[in-house]
């Protein structure tokens, strides 16, 4: 018995008090009551006992009898006593339960993952009642599901609700978890029991450090097995509209596979191929697609196998993004070159005299112009009249030599130039907060301001003179509208893999501090850096976006995770369910009897001496001869 | 300053009621209520012989002239008659959830203000071992806020003694007349010779009865010590739902012998537990009877 931890001093002592109050309340119930009345007449008209002046206190001892007797039941049931010998010494197991993914794949009419509850709950039938065991999940990482529990309902509920995740497992790591879990919590360590399919890293498949005690558990499980490892997504260089896509497929099983990759995008058909696998090999199929607009894009395998889960993932790819940018100028033929170059930047060319203030685009460029109302975007102006220029003119020289560009600006990074006389410049004088990129003896000729509209001030023609054949002219355009319209130019990459641990390649000029790690709501997921790789967990599926600077990786982790080998279960280990112990005396429990005696106890006080009419008037009728022999005494009396 | 016993709602429902007696009695010219009796009325009722001393504008001089013997006219007559109302205010009377004295006095002062807008002469007389100070008014409803404050002033005290209080009654009220008992009547003593008394000595009776649900149905089980609210006399008993539908029965033929003296003498009797309203008791029982119409 354990009833809030009281002797049994303690619980007489509660049972007492709490009969005392009963008998009180009983004593209360039914004490005589004062009335005062118009006329006695009719009382002593009406055929009741008087004179009551040497009654008894108690006038229903059977019911007060009846209510103590049914209270303290009830206050045993509480108790939770047990018929039977309490044996404490007994042992204490963990059951390691396989949910990795491949415990989702099919086996007969159901999936692995219910032989193995199947198997579990056999296990415990198997042990003594009295031994406690602890139910650890294992896929990726190692969840404990119970405490040692001796309850077999609980951990039949706990067995029941484990399901097959998306995960590898982490074999080693499981059976470290419960050997530690047996060495800290138990009282008398039992078995470690491993119940799965087993299906591992290569570098598991082999693993014989293993505990002592483990028994192994396996379930039968097919081999063969043809699956999706990777998709890789990543706009072309040369053509920005075309996405080259790389697809990675893996045959997990003993042997040789052939299977026909298909590629759709938005339910269009993008491409197919025919692979041949050797058995553990993995092939990777590159496949190209032209498409601006957004879409699904879905890998599918045309193959039947055990494991269908592995055989299809879809990545969600953006619209091309083009910024657009304005020319306004007389001379169009000399900048085309510098801003049709780039594929990403949609140019128009209009003349000054067609400038609207309130035009659409991203970038306007205003060649020896500078309109009444500056534009409401990004502006580059060159070579500005004096009298409208944004940023004042300090001189306007002729033949000056450009020698200094600031390489450390964003503006600037990667730019130089040697011998360059410029026919004719303007030196800028920049104000607090403006970014000076290049400079001649007479002063600054190319200047930002870096606040809102972002503005840039070139103070020569880039298609003119000497500059007109420089290297820097072009790389110097696409760093300003690069720092103005930062998304248009930004790298994305897609790839669809496996959850689990992910290892991105992290670029030599990327600092860490300017990497963030993101989920599906916007929130931060840790992750290290080291020397070159980028490493971050998701243990369920979804999808994570890497930043770094201008490069944008998008993991859409929806594949499983599926071991490439299964374990090899060393001879020496325990295998299979054991006998079930022979007469395990485990002591039961009495408290719902109890309960029940208690209740019944309290429902035949209340029919027979409650005062509820309905039932008073159906027990009357039950215990009337003993009633008229009580009146007759009554009367007597 | 205190509640008011009626509202004006219902004292403009009274004004439609008159008090209606069934008894011939004699009285003063000015009733409502026709009588058997001749006098001084406005409606013949027949002729007879002449005698010496009758009145001789009542002869018949047209009869006389055809038939040369002298005849006189008889009236009818239409008298006024004297309405007392007799208002139990023992301790008994203040007994039960709902006060029924608070009940007998709004029925008095209803059956007062009914009497006085149909220019009545109306009698407030309380009573309990004796008749207390009585309050006479006669016609005109400006007479009602004196007998509203003659009610209100009342308070339950003393032990009812019928047959004392009938005797006081007779003595003091020689004219026959109309006689409202408003009454638990429960005393101790028989009330039926009281009452008895009351009918012999000429006066239409209409007993009213109220009571609690408590005096009907007591609703206590169980161990009970009952005190008489007037003699103070103490019992004790055990009560089960067995006795109270003795209790009830006993009761039940306690009203039921009211009812039997007062039709037996011509008169009406009307039960009114204190749970139904004021007003549905007066235009419900009350006027079903023929006491009020």
């Amino acid at each position: 018995m354990n009833f809030l931890n009281l002797g049994l001093g303690e619980l007489l002592g509660l049972v007492g008090a709490i009969s005392a109050g009963v008998v009180a309340l009983y004593l209360l119930d039914r004490s005589k009551r004062n009335q005062i009345v118009a006329t006695l007449r009719f009382w002593t008209a009406a055929d009741v006992r008087t004179e009551l002046k040497h009654r008894r206190r108690i006038q229903q001892p059977w019911s007060l009898l009846l209510q103590l007797i049914s209270l303290a039941l009830l206050l045993t049931a509480i108790a939770g006593p047990q018929l039977g010998i309490f044996d404490a010494t007994g042992s204490d197991h963990v059951i390691v339960l396989d949910t990795s993914a491949w415990m989702g794949s099919r086996s007969g009419q159901g999936i692995l993952m219910d032989q193995a509850k199947t198997n579990a709950r056999a296990y415990l039938r198997s042990i003594p009642r009295r031994d406690r065991v602890m139910l650890v999940r294992a896929d990726a990482l190692a969840t404990p599901a119970t405490a040692f529990e001796s309850s077999r309902g609980v951990l039949d509920s706990a067995i029941q609700q484990s399901q097959a995740g998306a995960s590898a497992l982490n074999l080693s790591q499981a059976l470290e978890f419960a050997e530690r879990a047996q060495k800290l919590q138990s009282q008398r360590a039992g078995e470690i029991v491993f119940i799965g399919a087993g299906r591992v890293t290569e570098e598991e498949a082999a693993l014989s450090a293993l505990p002592a005690n483990l028994r192994v558990i396996s379930t039968n499980s097919t081999l063969e097995n043809v699956g999706l490892r990777k998709i890789g997504l990543r706009r072309s260089p040369s053509a920005p509209d075309t996405w080259e896509v790389f697809v990675a497929v893996r045959n997990y099983g003993v042997r040789p596979q052939s299977v026909d990759l298909g590629l759709q995008f938005s339910k269009s058909p993008a491409g197919s191929r025919r692979l041949t696998l050797q058995p553990g090999a993995e092939e990777q199929a590159t496949f190209s697609y032209v498409a601006k607009s957004g879409g699904f894009l879905e890998a599918r395998l045309n193959v039947r196998d055990a494991f269908p889960q592995d055989d299809r993932a879809v990545v969600e790819l953006p619209a091309e993004a083009s910024s657009r940018v304005v020319v306004y100028s007389d001379e169009p033929q000399l900048l085309r070159p510098l801003f049709l170059a780039n594929p990403q930047v949609d140019a128009v060319f209009e003349s000054p005299a067609k400038f609207d203030p309130a035009v659409k685009a991203d970038v306007v460029v205003l060649d020896h112009f500078a309109p009444p109302t500056a534009p409401r975007t990004a502006t580059i102006y060159i070579q500005p009249p004096a009298s409208g220029s944004p940023i004042p003119v300090r001189s306007t020289k002729t033949g000056v030599r450009l020698d200094t560009w600031h390489p450390e600006t964003t503006l600037g990074a990667g730019l130089r130039t040697r011998d360059v006389t410029l026919e004719s410049a303007e030196m800028f004088s920049p104000g607090a907060g403006d970014i000076v990129v290049a400079e001649t003896t007479e002063g600054p000729v190319i200047v930002a301001h870096g606040s809102e509209p972002k503005q840039v001030l070139i103070g020569f023609h880039p298609g003119r003179g000497s500059m007109k054949y420089e290297l820097a002219t072009p790389l110097l355009i696409a760093n300003i509208l690069r720092w103005m319209v930062p998304g248009a130019f930004r790298r994305w990459e897609f790839q669809a893999g496996t959850v689990g641990t992910v290892n991105v390649p992290v670029e030599a000029s990327s600092k860490p501090g300017d990497i963030k790690v993101l989920d599906e709501a916007n929130r931060g997921l840790p992750f290290t850096v080291d020397d070159k790789d980028l490493r971050f967990f998701s243990g369920a599926p979804g999808t994570v976006r890497v930043q770094m600077g201008d490069r944008e990786m998008v993991y859409s982790l929806t594949l499983p995770d599926v071991g490439e080998a299964v374990w090899r279960v060393p001879a020496t280990v325990h295998k299979g369910v054991p006998r079930a112990v022979l007469g395990d005396a485990a002591p039961r429990d009495l408290w719902p009897w109890l309960a029940l005696l208690g209740g019944l106890g309290l429902l035949a006080d209340w029919l027979l001496y409650g005062r509820s009419r309905a039932f008073r008037l159906r027990a009357a009728g039950a215990i009337a001869p003993q009633w008229k022999r009580m009146t007759q005494w009554r009367k007597a009396s | 300053m205190p509640e008011p016993l009626l509202d004006n709602r219902i004292l403009e429902r009274l004004e439609r009621l008159t008090i209606q007696w069934q008894n011939s009695l004699p009285g003063l010219v000015g009733g409502h209520n026709t009588s058997r009796f001749a006098g001084g009325g406005q409606e013949f009722l027949d002729h007879r012989q002449f005698h010496h001393g009758d009145d001789l504008r009542a002869v018949n001089w047209r009869a006389f002239l055809r038939l040369d013997r002298l005849f006189l006219k008889m009236f009818q007559l239409e008298p006024r008659i004297p309405v007392r109302i007799l208002v139990d205010v023992s301790k008994s009377m203040e007994t039960g959830a709902s006060s029924k004295f608070d009940y007998a006095r709004k029925l008095a002062a209803a059956l007062c203000y009914v009497g006085l807008v149909r220019l009545d002469s109306i009698c407030l007389q309380p009573f309990s071992g004796k008749l207390h100070d009585a309050f006479i008014a006669s016609g005109g409803r400006h007479r009602f806020q004196p007998a509203m404050n003659f009610l209100g002033a009342l308070q339950p005290s003393g032990q009812t003694n019928f047959l004392e209080c009938s005797r006081q009654f007779c003595s003091k009220y020689p004219q026959r007349g109309l006689a409202l008992v408003i009454s638990d009547f429960l005393d101790d003593r028989d009330c039926e010779k009281p009452i008895q008394y009351l009918a012999d000595f000429g006066h239409e009776l209409i007993l009213m009865q109220v009571w609690a649900d408590e005096d009907r149905e007591p609703p206590w089980e169980g161990e009970l010590e009952l005190e008489d609210a007037e003699t103070g006399q103490k019992v004790e008993l055990a009560f089960d739902r067995d006795a109270r539908a003795q209790y009830t029965a006993a009761f039940d033929a306690h009203a039921a012998h009211i009812r039997n003296v007062a039709e037996r003498n011509t008169g009406r009797y009307v039960g009114m537990p204190t749970s139904a309203p004021i007003e549905q008791a007066i235009f419900g029982p009350l006027v079903k009877s023929g006491a009020v119409a």
